[in-house]
């Protein structure tokens, strides 16, 4: 029962499975369903994590998870058998408990940071090369999920020398088996994102509904910019251009180079650290990371990407602002532009599709 | 010939690190440190528009991320010539101050206080404290259940663990409070930081996020709510730990070393950034009482054992990056840096001993403490509790600041990136010195490279033989079970590592193009 499931008490068991429905945007109704599901589990799910070429951001975003919190997780939720930034064992113990858990198989495996393609020897972990690890740890996986930009589509090693790639190309070249894979990209990935795809295959027992790039639409789905806070201004023309200026600090920051146009995630609504902030909200922009082109095809970060809708974009404001006068026309030129942002973009070669 | 052992991978740390040791009566007599892994960013750098710098370089590392963007973009400042506001240095030193204090109290609970506790003690706890009470229910729930991933496996207790059922009882649930505390402090970074990890806010020439009330509020109510938990909490742990069960080993001095150390100074006080809160400085052969300043010209770096293609030494400057994987006598990604050919500690324990901070004296001479890695774990909190009370008077020149007219927090006029220029940024990252030098040519960089704290700690031998820091701290320390090195991860997690940062390096000053020979 309850108690042997699990050694928190009732009340902060509801609270976790609380949290969890709303990660999940499911209604408060689904959350004795999600109790249901976790409690009627026999064990907790092993879960191995492997770190290859990584800077294990990814790790410390997911101690940011404070609906369910990470101790709830790890110690309660899931049994954490391989995880080299948090786990008690070293060396020969660590390495064990990895080949234990393989053989038993049935886990979830998430990967954090990249293959190295150029070279095995550029990512050695107790003397087995990296992509070795991870076929025979996907070999005997339930399924995969990928964090981070660099586990996902290669993120900025890939443009190294190492040539860091994916799991999807990985499994694409034949260099690791086949799986259901769940891509939760985002450099580092947002510990909710990553949580909420957690808890989604431990109830479902399969992935959530994926976008063409394998990313779940729950949370991938929806451009940055056609949610961001700063569209109005876009829309109106006010870009920023001097971070000093109380009257511009909420201005649409494209001209600064934003990638918001072109991204895919609901970071504007969601925001990050508890919601505290987020790229666009203070003043940086969006710099693409949650797309295959990152980090290569988004350089440079901090140069506008192009102009839109052939109106230089500095000119917008003003044709806007002409437009208004004419009534529905003005209109019809937003969506216009709307509709062409949604359209090519970066791509992982750079330039534009 | 003793008994060689291998620690691969060194866990709880950032990155991926081999130890190698041979041991002879118990004692550790050789020591090899070998960093395994390796990315090569600085060829990405190359030929890109030199702001992208301070974003990408924050992937050096997902730890101590703000300092690499930090070092970057005071490497950017000097090469655009740009000056930073002070209100731009003031939030850059807010969101800096932050990732020291999460950092600080993670690598305390979450990457090195499982080394020195029994945890299953816990199941003897017959106190009355509800609160230790239920972290006795939720560790013994785990043992009943037959699943006490990852707490185990382990290495097994010895005459060092604590097994104190109380104490460790306490312990445990400092680490699941440590745990939502470092959210909290690296929370606060992200209110002028934009998020974290990989803050965004930090560009060229400032800050981009223009604070206002009630960010500044919260970000105060904030660092009271850490700033009790380092004191109450973290402070008396490290105390209590290091006055009572570790003092024999804290006396002892294990995990000492070459006993040299090197401070490069950090957080600028003023707009010349010539006054730092963190002094810089050179301690050598032990000598605590006599500390020079730091002179950049004396830094050489040696490949001899690492798999670059050989070279003489020299400074990092004139260093190259092209992999050799097929060098003889090559066992680390990691090269091996030197001052005045001397390897060098770096980290919280050489900023403490070089700024003489009177606690940390208090300890050497009224407890008899010998540097070491139980030194290193008081010298790291005492910084911690000396930064977050430094922090609130930050707070309130960022208040005072903001409230005059024209107040600014970047130096608009010189984003624009330069035809040509070259700048360094010397910064202390969490775990020590860390520098960034950057040429700019045609707009784009042509040459990037960091020597980051983790190469002077990790280093492999040199070209003299002459071992890197982490190989001599291990000499002499027990290892009466080659079993159970406890004692080994115990000495490394101490300088608390950072390894994916310490392989990126330096990339061709020649900007030739990286080779590497597959077989």
């Amino acid at each position: 029962m309850l108690t042997s499931f699990r050694s928190i008490n009732r009340r902060d068991f509801l609270k976790f499975c609380a949290g969890t429905a709303t990660l999940l945007g499911l209604s408060e109704a689904a959350v004795p369903r999600v109790a249901k599901a976790l409690e009627e589990a026999a064990k907790k799910p092993p879960v191995i994590w492997l770190e290859g070429q990584d800077c294990a951001g990814c790790s410390i975003s997911f101690t940011n998870t404070s609906n369910p919190g990470t101790a709830e997780i790890i110690l309660d939720t899931i049994s954490l058998r391989y995880h080299e930034a948090l786990m008690a064992a070293s060396g020969h113990q660590a390495e064990k408990a990895l080949q234990d858990s393989i053989k038993e198989g049935g886990y979830v495996l998430v990967v954090e940071g990249s293959i190295p393609e150029a070279d095995d020897r550029y990512c050695k972990i107790a003397d087995v090369p990296f992509v070795q690890t991870v076929k025979e740890a996907a070999a005997n996986a339930a399924a995969v999920i990928a964090i981070g930009a660099c586990a996902t589509y290669g993120g900025i090693p890939r443009g190294t020398p190492s040539k860091g790639m994916g799991i999807s190309a990985a499994m694409d070249k034949g260099l690791v088996p086949k799986k259901p894979l769940i891509n939760v990209p985002t450099c580092p990935v947002h510990p909710e994102h990553f949580v909420g795809t957690v808890v989604y295959y431990l109830l479902y027992k399969k992935p959530p509904p994926m976008d063409a790039h394998l990313r779940p639409l729950l949370f991938y789905d929806k451009l940055i910019h056609d949610n961001c806070e700063r569209r109005g201004h876009f829309e109106n023309g006010e870009f920023l251009a001097d971070w000093n200026d109380f009257k511009q600090r909420n201005f649409c920051l494209y001209l600064k180079g934003c990638k918001g146009p072109f991204t895919h995630s609901d970071c504007p609504k969601r925001r990050w650290n508890d919601g505290l902030n987020w790229c666009i909200g203070c003043g940086a922009g969006c710099q693409g990371c949650s797309e295959p082109a990152f980090y290569t095809g988004m350089s440079p970060l901090y140069q506008k990407t192009k102009d839109i809708a052939g109106y230089r974009i500095e000119t917008v404001g003003a044709v806007m602002a002409g437009a208004v006068a004419v009534g529905l026309a003005g209109h019809f030129i937003g969506q216009a532009m709307t509709g062409r942002l949604g359209k090519g973009g970066p791509t992982e070669k750079g330039g534009e599709s | 010939m003793g008994r060689r052992i291998t620690v691969d991978p060194v866990t709880r740390i950032e990155g991926h690190l081999k130890i190698e040791v041979e041991i002879e009566n118990g004692k550790i007599k050789d020591a090899w440190s070998s960093g395994t892994m390796a990315r090569g960013f600085e060829a990405l750098l190359t030929g890109r528009d030199p702001r992208d710098a301070s974003f990408v370089t924050s992937r050096f590392c997902g730890v101590c991320f703000s300092v690499h963007t930090m070092a970057s973009a005071a490497a950017l400042d000097e090469a655009f010539g740009a000056q930073v506001p002070d209100g731009g240095r003031i939030l850059r030193n807010l969101i800096m101050g932050s990732e020291y204090l999460y950092d600080h109290i993670l690598h305390f609970y979450q990457l090195t206080a499982l080394d020195y506790l029994d945890i299953m003690a816990i199941a003897d706890y017959n106190g009355m404290d509800k609160e230790l009470l239920a972290v006795k229910d939720k560790i013994v729930g785990l043992v009943k259940r037959g699943d006490t991933y990852p707490l185990t496996p382990r290495y097994e207790p010895d005459a060092f663990s604590v097994n104190d059922p109380e104490i460790v009882t306490m312990a445990v649930k400092h680490y699941l409070d440590a745990l939502k505390i470092q959210v909290t402090a690296r929370n606060m970074g992200a209110i002028f930081g934009g998020r974290a990890p990989h803050f965004q806010s930090i560009v060229v020439g400032g800050v981009t996020q223009y604070p206002d009330a009630e960010q500044i509020g919260r970000f105060k109510s904030m660092l009271d709510e850490v700033s009790a938990f380092i004191k109450n909490v973290y402070m008396q742990d490290v105390l209590l730990f290091g006055k009572g069960p570790l003092l024999p080993l804290a006396q002892a001095g294990i995990g000492g070393g070459h006993l040299n150390y090197l401070s490069y100074g950090s957080f600028p006080e003023d707009s010349a950034g010539e006054n730092l809160f963190f002094k810089g400085g050179v301690i050598k052969n032990g000598n605590l009482g006599t500390v020079v300043p730091f002179d950049q010209a004396k830094v050489t770096e040696s490949v001899k054992h690492a798999w670059y293609k050989e070279k003489d030494p020299v400074h990092p400057y004139e260093g190259e990056q092209i992999f050799d994987l097929d060098k003889k006598d090559a066992y680390s990604f990691v090269k091996a840096p030197r001052y005045e050919g001397m390897p060098m500690e770096v980290g919280p324990l050489a900023r403490m001993l070089i700024m003489k901070e009177p606690n940390l004296m208090g300890l050497v001479t009224d407890y008899g403490v010998k540097p070491g890695a139980v030194a290193r774990h008081a010298a790291r909190m005492l910084e911690t509790v000396m930064l977050v009370d430094q922090m609130q008077v930050w707070l309130g020149q960022l208040i005072e600041e903001a409230g005059k007219p024209g107040f600014r927090i970047q130096d608009t006029a010189n984003y624009e990136p330069p035809e040509s220029g070259e700048g360094v940024g010397f910064y202390e990252a969490p775990r020590g010195a860390l520098g960034h030098w950057i040429k700019i040519k045609d707009k784009k960089i042509e040459n990037y490279q960091a020597v980051v704290p983790s190469t002077w700690n990790a280093s492999p031998r040199d070209e003299k033989g002459v071992r890197g820091q982490y190989e001599e701290s291990l000499i002499g320390v027990p290892v009466p079970d080659p079993e159970n090195p406890i004692n080994i991860v115990r000495v490394i997690r101490s300088f608390d590592p950072c390894l994916a940062c310490a392989v990126h390096v330096i990339h061709p000053r020649t900007n030739e193009i990286l080779k590497f020979r597959i077989e």
